[in-house]
């Protein structure tokens, strides 16, 4: 166990099955191109055996410099030909540890070991895909005895704070529901259904001639009036936006969040029931997301960044879909008062605007010189430049910071505000910048990277004062000095 | 004093600016594509073969950065600075950049070597936390396996949830 130990020989036909398969892909085209051509099949079918041979020899190679062991409360793992790789995890960073077996480890009555740490990304962070059941419980034993001491720790800590106020809940209003139901993106994705469904229909019933039937239908029509037209495609548009009403009202339906001791609880769905639990120490940051659509009744919703595996994607995301935001500090302070703070932000100085008016107005002049040289309509492009100078302003007065305790808030628009609120332990790094651009007028961008499931949830906000970001970097840094 | 022209903290490996030379000069063969396929077009179509001398003269020009000035800037501005509570990483070109990493959040480090660094000896160190990776580039192999050593130490003495 601590001296460096290679896997089991079936090692090599897994990583030969699973390199295989994307060496395949990768050169599909390239095989497709060469078969196509009866002179060079010839050659290919003599050269394809050599390449595997000189394949498998890799493969045995990358077997035999594929080794593990365990030193220092730390298991390591060494691979690799070219670029070699070594990888130390901690035991204190294990997250799981999961035994599982397919068939090629069936066959030889051998497992596959995955740890798993936070680390971002779908794929375990050490694999070892072939090894004696024994020896895997063994490892398994070795890194969750270290860990459960830990556990254990955090359980006593939970205890004490157990005996606290009562379950607090909030649900979606109809109206609210309503509202949410009715300005739900989701018209797009029907209407494009609408057109998935027709070319299916093409397929099935090759005599229908679905195409067909709607031209001489629209030809039918050009002879009518232009309202006659108009009014269908009204017709069209109500019938998505009913259908998208429908399905988020059943979907979103009897919503109601509560907050217990350590979780928040989500019931949601009418036909479908949905129950999602989130508990509170796995929430990295809260977002409270604008919507474009839901602007003018003052609405936005409020979102989770956590570390996968609490639901399914997207869905796990939205926290509360719709509340007033007037409404969103009180929510904070008693769902999630780990997260509560002043919404009202410290703006940027005013040295940071132009570059929000530049950013927008250069692809409106690009446009625009495009559209003259393309369109005799073209100098209408003009009147983008007032909207993208407007857009401009407001993202540069949306844009703002604020601290409290050991809380940060940073909210920036691109077309919807988003406000990104983030504790100072759950901040994984942070990163000052300054641009050649940004040196002269003494402008920082601020960039904080939070854990999440799959894409990396990092949050920057551009033209920041120096002085504010030296600030909030010494906030941040003695965090590190007293955890 | 400013903290974004603060340079303190350790350089990498001088022999990283060699390095940088040889694998930039390896990487601008790429590059050289783009007036071959131009080439190949101007063959086959009318195009006008002005523009084939000044993409060939850009090209050059890159080429001509990548092996000189670049690699000597790069090394220049990296400095790594490692505290019992903190890696601060500083680096940039035009843009210059100040990052932050508190060793609690570091889930684990490697060292990486391609083929060409074997031949310079230098390891890249990576640092994982769950937000993604940091990489000091172009340290000695034994400067890199010691640092590799110290944060891996310093990272496991506090533990904590994520």
């Amino acid at each position: 166990m601590y001296e460096p130990q290679r896997l089991h020989p079936a090692a090599i036909l897994e990583f030969l099955i699973g390199n295989l398969y994307n060496l395949f892909k990768s050169l599909l085209p390239f095989i497709i191109v060469v078969f196509g051509q009866t002179d060079l099949r010839k050659g290919f079918l003599i050269v394809l055996p050599l390449i595997l041979l000189l394949y498998i020899f890799y493969i045995i190679i990358y077997w035999l410099r594929y080794v593990y062991y365990i030193q220092d409360e730390e298991l390591h793992l060494e691979y690799g030909i070219f670029v070699k790789k070594k990888r130390y995890i901690n035991f204190g960073r294990v997250q799981t540890v999961q035994i599982s077996s397919g068939i090629i480890q069936r066959l030889f009555g051998l497992v596959k070991l995955q740890v798993e740490t936070a680390g971002g990304g779908d794929k375990a962070e050490l694999i070892l895909p072939a090894v004696s059941k024994k020896r895997a419980e063994e490892l398994r034993d070795i890194l969750e005895s270290k860990r459960s001491l830990k556990a254990q720790k955090f359980q006593e800590t939970e205890k004490e704070e157990e005996e606290e106020e009562p379950a607090k809940i909030f649900r979606l209003s109809t109206r609210d529901l309503l509202l949410l139901a009715s300005t739900s993106n989701s018209i797009g994705v029907i209407l494009a259904g609408f057109f998935a469904i027709f070319s299916q229909l093409d397929e099935i019933f090759p005599g229908l001639n679905i195409w067909e039937i709607i031209k001489t239908y629209i030809n039918e029509l050009a002879g009518k009036t232009i309202t006659v037209i108009l009014l269908i495609v009204l017709a069209i548009f109500l019938l998505a936006w009913t259908l998208s009403l429908l399905e988020n009202f059943l979907k979103f339906g009897g919503f109601e969040l509560r907050r217990e001791e350590n979780n928040i609880k989500i019931n949601q769905g009418i036909t479908e029931k949905k129950q999602l639990t989130i508990p509170i120490k796995k929430i990295q940051a809260i977002r409270v997301v604008e919507n474009v659509l839901r602007k003018p009744f003052g609405m936005v919703s409020i979102q989770v960044v956590s570390l996968s595996n609490v639901g399914a994607k997207g869905e796990a995301s939205v926290l509360f879909p719709i509340i007033p935001q007037n409404k969103v500090q009180e929510f904070l302070e008693l769902v999630l008062p780990e997260f509560a703070i002043p919404l009202e932000t410290n703006p940027l100085p005013l040295r940071a605007r132009p570059r929000y008016i530049i950013i927008n107005l250069i692809p409106a002049m690009l446009g625009t010189i495009l559209a003259i040289y393309y369109s005799p309509y073209g100098l209408f492009a003009f009147l983008l430049w007032p909207l993208a100078i407007g857009l401009g302003i407001i993202q540069y007065r949306d844009a703002g910071f604020n601290i409290q305790n050991n809380k940060l808030l940073l909210s920036s628009r691109t077309l919807g505000k988003v406000t990104t609120i983030v504790p100072r332990q759950r901040i994984q790094s942070l990163a000052v910048s300054n641009s050649y651009f940004q040196l002269k007028r003494k402008l920082t961008t601020l960039r904080v990277a939070i854990a999440s499931g799959e894409i990396a949830a990092s949050k920057k906000l551009v033209g920041m004062d120096k002085e504010e970001c030296a600030r909030i970097s010494k906030w941040y840094s003695e965090f590190s000095y007293s955890p | 004093m400013d903290f974004l022209d603060t340079i303190s903290g350790h350089q990498i490996d001088k022999k990283a600016i060699s390095y940088w030379r040889l694998s930039g000069l390896l990487g601008s063969v790429l590059y050289w594509l783009i007036p071959l396929a131009y080439y190949g077009a101007l063959r086959l179509w009318n195009l006008p073969s002005w523009i084939l001398y000044i993409i060939i003269v850009l090209v050059l020009l890159l080429t001509l950065l990548e092996i000189t000035v670049i690699p000597n800037i790069l090394w220049k501005t990296w400095r790594y600075d490692v505290s019992k509570h903190q890696l601060e990483l500083y680096h940039g070109i035009f843009t210059k950049y100040r990052t932050l990493i508190p060793m609690v959040r570091i889930q684990h480090v490697d060292t990486v070597q391609g083929p060409l660094m074997r031949h310079f000896g230098l390891s890249t160190v990576t640092v994982t936390t769950a937000a993604g990776e940091h990489e000091i580039p172009a340290l000695a192999d034994e400067v890199a396996a010691e640092l590799r050593e110290k944060i891996s130490v310093l990272a496991r003495v506090v533990e904590e949830d994520v």
